[in-house]
């Protein structure tokens, strides 16, 4: 089975305002604030309202919720947890119409489960942008179990599922916003791969 | 149903007036056999022999696509065009064998929709109906809205009333009030689609009303239909392959002046859209005149591509690369 040289993974865009859009919806988490930032900047003076959502949850402790404080015109939604802002956003966008932009900023599982909500409500790559911020760990979907497991960053590992030594490959599902992971010796078993490090 | 050259001979099963200017033929295998499957929105062209050249006409399907019993196709007299129509209205008669091919889609739905915005005029109505049929297993809402120039155009519209009640708007002229794109684009859920067929003032209303309201492309679809192609001053040009000069005449395209001259060349809409017969211009001395919705404006400026189905030139000049 094919394990490496995939070429799956999203390639993440840099955020830059959209032209046309009569709202804009920017969200983003930990270190994704720094884009978010950059992006208000060249969205100054633009007649459009802009809806700010900011999550703190971070893998490397980076907080710009001070500096988004900095924009009162705006409104601004903060939330502790990630999971608590996919909430809001889809709750945004089921209220939202025609026009809308979206812009995602954030580590690749955020920003990965933040595009299944758009993708729900048919939002194309022409509204949407992402840009990536921070470490490529994998969020890594076991194909025996169906759980996930975040910040995978070694290519063989133990499934905290299901117990079962996994081979991360190369393939990510858009639609489950996670890499694939499968029994490592499943051809002959004892054998393992090479461990090695993902190129987080 | 015999096969030559990838077309199919059909058998006229019925011919009906639905308004002064538009009949509706209804085709079917001579031997009885289901016809190749096709989605709503798609279109088949008919090969009308003319004097000297074979006119191909393209005429949307308006049946179900979930019945290839039979292909539906209304055809609106066009007494100005170069003849196709009215040959089919005037010699065309039930029990007649005609020539067309299996149907290409350029005007599909959108499967990811979470609303279909449907905006007709005239006989742009078309293509809708096989949508609209394709829809009936979907549970995806949809509105339709069509415009007609009077009660006694209207028939197709009280009919697609009948079977889809209060999801069809029609717009009599002179009995409702006219229109207003902007008012139908405006304040819809995000994953809503709209798809324009009509006259193009309608479609240039329809996308610049959906600009105007922050939709982007990946949202508007539309199909023009061509006032059965665009004629125009007679000219000359060259293939460049093999140095034959073809000449074009003013009720001809270029793509129909290459068929008739004896050679081929891709086509699939031959209405400017698809892009399947895009070709390199060689050599111009003059103006190329382009009519396609395929070429962007950097490449119509460029001097360099030409859409044959549709486009013209007004040139001493003129090589392609065929």
């Amino acid at each position: 089975m094919l394990i490496t040289g995939i070429k799956s993974r999203p390639v993440y865009d840099q955020l830059q305002p959209l032209p046309g859009g009569t709202r804009h919806i920017i969200a983003g988490q930990g270190s994704g604030g720094r884009a978010m930032l950059r992006l208000l900047s060249d969205m100054a003076g633009l007649d459009r309202p802009i809806t700010l959502l900011y999550s703190q949850e971070s893998f490397s402790g980076q907080d710009f919720l001070a500096q988004l404080q900095q924009y009162p015109e705006h409104a601004l939604h903060v939330h502790a947890s990630n999971q608590a802002l996919i909430d809001e956003l889809k709750t945004l966008l089921g209220d939202a119409h025609m026009g809308t932009r979206l812009y995602l900023a954030g580590s690749e599982s955020f920003l990965g489960s933040a595009m299944q909500v758009a993708t729900h409500f048919d939002l194309n790559h022409d509204e949407v942008l992402r840009e990536h911020s921070g470490t490529l760990v994998r969020r890594v979907w076991c194909v025996h179990c169906d759980s996930y497991t975040e910040n995978v960053t070694q290519r063989v590992y133990d499934c905290p599922g299901c117990g079962l030594t996994l081979v991360v490959r190369d393939h990510y599902s858009r639609r489950l916003a996670a890499f694939q992971a499968v029994k490592a010796d499943a051809e002959v078993p004892g054998e393992l791969p090479e461990a090695e490090e993902l190129d987080t | 149903m015999s096969q030559n050259n990838g077309t199919l001979n059909l058998r006229v099963a019925r011919i009906e007036s639905v308004t002064p200017e538009i009949k509706r033929f209804t085709l079917v295998s001579p031997t009885g056999a289901h016809l190749p499957a096709f989605s709503g929105g798609s279109h088949i062209v008919v090969l009308i022999a003319n004097q000297n050249n074979t006119l191909r006409n393209p005429y949307s399907l308006l049946s179900s696509p979930y019945d290839t019993s039979s292909y539906q196709i209304a055809v609106r007299r066009v007494e100005s065009g170069r003849g196709g129509s009215v040959s089919l209205h005037d010699n065309v008669n039930e029990g007649d064998l005609i020539e067309v091919t299996p149907p290409v889609n350029l005007f599909p739905l959108i499967k990811q929709a979470r609303l279909h915005l449907f905006i007709a005029g005239g006989v742009g109505i078309t293509p809708v109906i096989s949508q609209l049929e394709e829809l009936r297993l979907s549970k995806v809402p949809f509105e339709l809205h069509y415009a007609v120039r009077g009660e006694e155009h209207a028939q197709l519209g009280k009919e697609l009333q009948a079977t889809y009640g209060e999801q069809v708007h029609l717009y009599r002229k002179g009995i409702e009030s006219r229109m207003e794109i902007g008012r139908i684009l405006a304040d819809r859920p995000l994953g809503s689609h709209v798809y324009a067929c009509g006259p193009d003032s309608m479609i240039d209303a329809a996308l610049s009303c959906a600009r105007d309201l922050g939709w982007t492309d990946s949202h508007v679809h539309f199909e023009r239909f061509l006032e059965q192609s665009s004629g125009g001053e007679a000219f000359s040009f060259t293939l460049g392959r093999s140095g034959a000069t073809i000449d074009v005449s003013p009720d001809q395209t270029m793509l129909e002046a290459v068929e008739a001259a004896g050679y081929s060349m891709p086509y699939l809409c031959r209405g400017g859209a698809c892009g399947h017969c895009e070709t390199e211009v060689l050599e111009l001395d003059g103006e190329l005149l382009h009519t396609d919705d395929w070429l962007c404006d950097e490449d119509k400026s460029s001097r360099k591509k030409i859409m044959p189905c549709v486009s013209r030139a007004k040139c001493n000049r003129l090589v392609i690369d065929l």
